[in-house]
């Protein structure tokens, strides 16, 4: 019960185009935990997941003030450092968004774009990681024999567990996901979450979600947002 | 992708916006610090008075305005020949044509927008001579063909501009009135023209803007070097691109050069001044003026 | 009732517009007929100029404007990637909008302002440049056709850039790519229907430039061997030769001109169309 600290966040503001959406946030994650992220409709949540991949910062008419730190081998590092990659960054917290956004590549590729980003070339490392992440998101079985096909063929479900497997081959230490099953029907949605508490051993996840049973089936923690500001909200 | 590769490409890019932006500043900076010293009364009346100038008491025959006039002239004659064909083909394109008759009309007039304007001036000057033979002898090249050629010229941007503007509202603004129990020809007249008109307007700027500068098809159809303000449709005229084409081949010394010079500031003045007008437009202050609102 | 005649109306102003393009075609046709004949035609497009010799072949005018307009092409088309590449992707800031505002501002340019810059600014630097000849040559005329028409292509290609779905840029992002991976790998990838277009768009407009070429290349009837040449182009030709005795032959030869820069900018039309991308721009 008593695990370590992963991300640290402090006296964080947020504001949008002049409107103030995140008030003073001072929370902490532990590692190896699955935090769900409720609270009404509002940009809040989805600017908060932001706040810990510096993902906001391509957002014109957005502006922060505060503190984000995130253990990374042992020591707590300040990620909003200017000297800070944000390459590294975006390699070690993973994003999936509500909406599946496949690239226009065939499956295969869309795995393994992130180590094409990095510079790997060698081919058999990266089918061997492009199986493993596959794998790892509940989706080898099915594309095995099509990884040539566009991405776009497949079912929204399963355009989800790709985007999944993609953010997961760089093995992120933390993953960051927003309404992940919102677009998606009820059985593809059951098999996104089994396979995110399947990932709790090898990450750290918040999952934005407003959808109450799905909180209580897979989260260890809720936080609760409203006005801005963030309450220990009803888990379990 | 290596660092340096990055590096590079990133480079290169930032080069061809600094190579692009050293042009036109060269283009246009030249110009001005050639022309700048001509700007003036002097450059446009010559040795007139420039009130007697403008009442047209007096002909100005070392000065810029007869070819002002003639270029003002023209602008009038062909967007007002154009804008009525033009809205209205654009207006049957876009609420009434279907089918093969769409796409065969819409095939033409692309064509008719890629046909180079020295080729439009060639139809405008063999116009001329087909009317000169077959309706009055009196008809030569002249202010009236030119704005003919130069109408059929900006036809496609008013088409154009029109159809796109209308077909490109949103569907509710469409069919509110329909609800309503309008007949389509209200529906377009009241609702569907009014909402379009910034779109329309851009066209309409658009079209001023390339009678005004255009060279090419005015030399085929009447433009001439020398002529005074234009006594009537049939006569010949003059008109600042082609003075400024005419001065830079045939000028005689350093003062006709240099009002080549202030002429092509003007020139360049009037298009900044129908560019800020399009900007306006865009930014709806021109909408907002219009109707109060 | 006022509906059906005002449909009518309107259809017979759009079948005006319409015709006016066919017209245009058919006289040139008609005029040019005493050369077209008996598969004269042909005969033109590939002889040389020479008129002593009663030959009036419009082939020198054709290689003029081919090599020309071409190499305007050639001359803006990485100018404009790289201007446009900037503008979208690579920098966000105040250089690009400015860029952006420059360049838009810039298709307001007429080209007998070029052209006149041209030649008294361009021309002197290449004749020093080169030591000879005059400067008036395929390289002077070429280098002003590439700033003339490079402001459309780069709005052109800033339009595709802007295009590409926003969803892709957003996954290369969370992955931490770079902007010119982004470049590279999603956003040219992405728009090569639209870059193909605005280069044909672009083709167009070069070859049907009159005033450039007729102040800057030099205007002499042979086929331009070299950059220095001085050469003559299909719209320039048709400007100087307008001037002189109607009945000849010399004269209908610029019709012949007409005819050939008509079937060049529709074949050229034809092309854009089965690129697509309006269609495509339109579904979206």
């Amino acid at each position: 019960m008593d695990k370590s600290i992963k991300i640290r966040t402090k006296n964080i503001f947020f504001s949008y185009q002049n409107n103030r959406v995140l008030n003073d946030i001072s929370v902490e994650f532990r590692e190896h935990t699955l935090t769900a992220i409720v609270g009404p409709s509002g940009i809040g949540k989805s600017t908060f997941l932001m706040t810990l991949n510096r993902l906001w910062e391509s957002i014109p008419g957005a502006a922060m003030k505060g503190n984000v730190e995130i253990r990374f081998d042992g020591t707590f590092q300040d990620i909003y450092l200017p000297s800070y990659s944000l390459t590294s960054l975006r390699r070690s917290v993973g994003m999936v968004f509500q909406t599946p956004n496949p690239l226009p590549m065939s499956i295969y590729r869309n795995v393994a774009f992130p180590l094409k980003l990095a510079g790997f070339k060698k081919k058999d490392y990266i089918d061997h990681k492009v199986e493993k992440a596959l794998t790892r998101a509940y989706l080898w079985d099915e594309v095995k024999d099509r990884l040539r096909d566009d991405a776009f063929t497949l079912s929204g479900g399963q355009q989800q567990r790709l985007c999944i497997a993609r953010t997961l081959i760089m093995e992120p230490q933390i993953l960051l996901l927003d309404e992940p099953t919102s677009s998606l029907d009820t059985e593809s949605g059951r098999i996104i979450e089994e396979l995110l508490i399947s990932l709790k051993e090898r990450c750290t996840l918040l999952v934005v979600s407003h959808y109450r049973e799905q909180v209580k089936r897979i989260a260890d923690t809720v936080l609760e947002i409203s006005d801005g500001h963030f309450t220990p909200g009803n888990a379990i | 992708m290596s660092r340096s590769l990055e590096i590079t490409i990133t480079g290169c890019s930032w080069l061809c916006g600094i190579v692009l932006l050293g042009a036109v500043s060269t283009v246009i900076g030249y110009l001005l610090f050639k022309g700048f010293g001509t700007l003036g009364p002097q450059l446009l009346f010559g040795s007139v008075n420039p009130l007697e100038a403008l009442l047209f008491k007096k002909q100005v025959f070392d000065g810029l305005f007869p070819a002002v006039v003639g270029t003002l002239l023209l602008v009038i004659l062909s967007v007002g020949i154009a804008i009525p064909i033009g809205m209205t083909s654009g207006v049957y394109m876009a609420e009434y044509a279907n089918g093969s008759v769409k796409k065969i009309f819409s095939l033409l007039f692309d064509i008719l927008a890629s046909i180079p304007s020295i080729v439009i001036g060639l139809f405008g000057f063999a116009l001329a001579v087909f009317l000169h033979r077959h309706f009055s002898e009196k008809i030569y090249p002249s202010l009236l063909i030119s704005s003919l050629a130069l109408a059929f010229l900006v036809l496609p941007y008013i088409i154009r501009t029109t159809q796109i503007a209308l077909e490109t509202l949103p569907r509710e603004t469409r069919l509110t009135a329909l609800a309503l129990g309008a007949t389509k020809l209200q529906n377009i007249i009241y609702v569907l023209i009014p909402k379009s008109l910034s779109g329309i307007i851009s066209g309409v700027i658009l079209a001023i803007g390339r009678c005004a500068e255009d060279t090419a098809v005015i030399m085929l159809t009447g433009v001439v070097a020398s002529a005074g303000v234009p006594k009537s449709l049939l006569a010949n005229y003059e008109a600042l691109p082609f003075y400024i084409y005419y001065i830079s081949s045939q000028y005689m010394n350093e003062e006709e050069l240099s009002s080549g010079y202030g002429a092509a500031i003007v020139l360049l003045g009037i298009c900044a001044v129908l560019f800020l007008f399009a900007f306006m437009i865009q930014k709806g202050l021109a909408y907002r003026a219009l109707y109060r609102a | 009732m006022l509906g059906k005649i005002t449909e009518r109306l309107f259809f017979i102003c759009a079948t005006i517009s319409a015709t006016i393009t066919v017209l245009i075609f058919g006289f040139m046709v008609f005029l040019g007929l005493p050369l077209i004949k008996g598969g004269q035609f042909f005969h033109l497009l590939t002889q040389p100029w020479l008129p002593d010799h009663n030959l009036y072949g419009i082939y020198p005018m054709v290689m003029g404007t081919v090599f020309i307009a071409s190499l305007g092409v050639v001359l803006a088309f990485p100018l404009s990637i790289g201007c446009a590449s900037l503008i979208s992707v690579i920098d966000g800031g105040i250089f690009s909008r400015i860029l952006r505002r420059v360049v838009q501002m810039m298709t307001g340019i007429p080209t007998v302002i070029y052209g006149f810059v041209g030649l008294f600014l361009l021309v002197p630097f290449v004749r020093e440049l080169f030591m000879g000849g005059s400067g008036m040559c395929v390289l002077s005329a070429s280098i002003m056709l590439a700033i003339l028409v490079a402001p459309t292509m780069i709005l052109f290609f800033v339009d595709s850039f802007e295009s590409v779905p926003k969803s892709y840029m957003q996954a290369v992002d969370s992955l931490g790519g770079s902007k010119v991976q982004k470049l590279i790998y999603i956003v040219i990838p992405g728009s090569w229907s639209g870059i193909m277009t605005g280069l044909v768009l672009s083709l167009g407009r070069a070859f049907g430039d009159t005033l450039i070429a007729l102040m800057i290349a030099g205007n002499a009837v042979q086929a331009p061997s070299s950059l220095l040449d001085s050469a003559r182009t299909l719209t320039a030709h048709i400007a100087l030769v307008i001037a002189s005795d109607y009945e000849s032959l010399e004269f209908k030869s610029i019709f012949a001109c007409g005819i050939v820069l008509y079937v060049f900018t529709t074949l050229l039309v034809v092309l854009v169309r089965s690129f697509g991308y309006a269609s495509r721009r339109n579904n979206e």
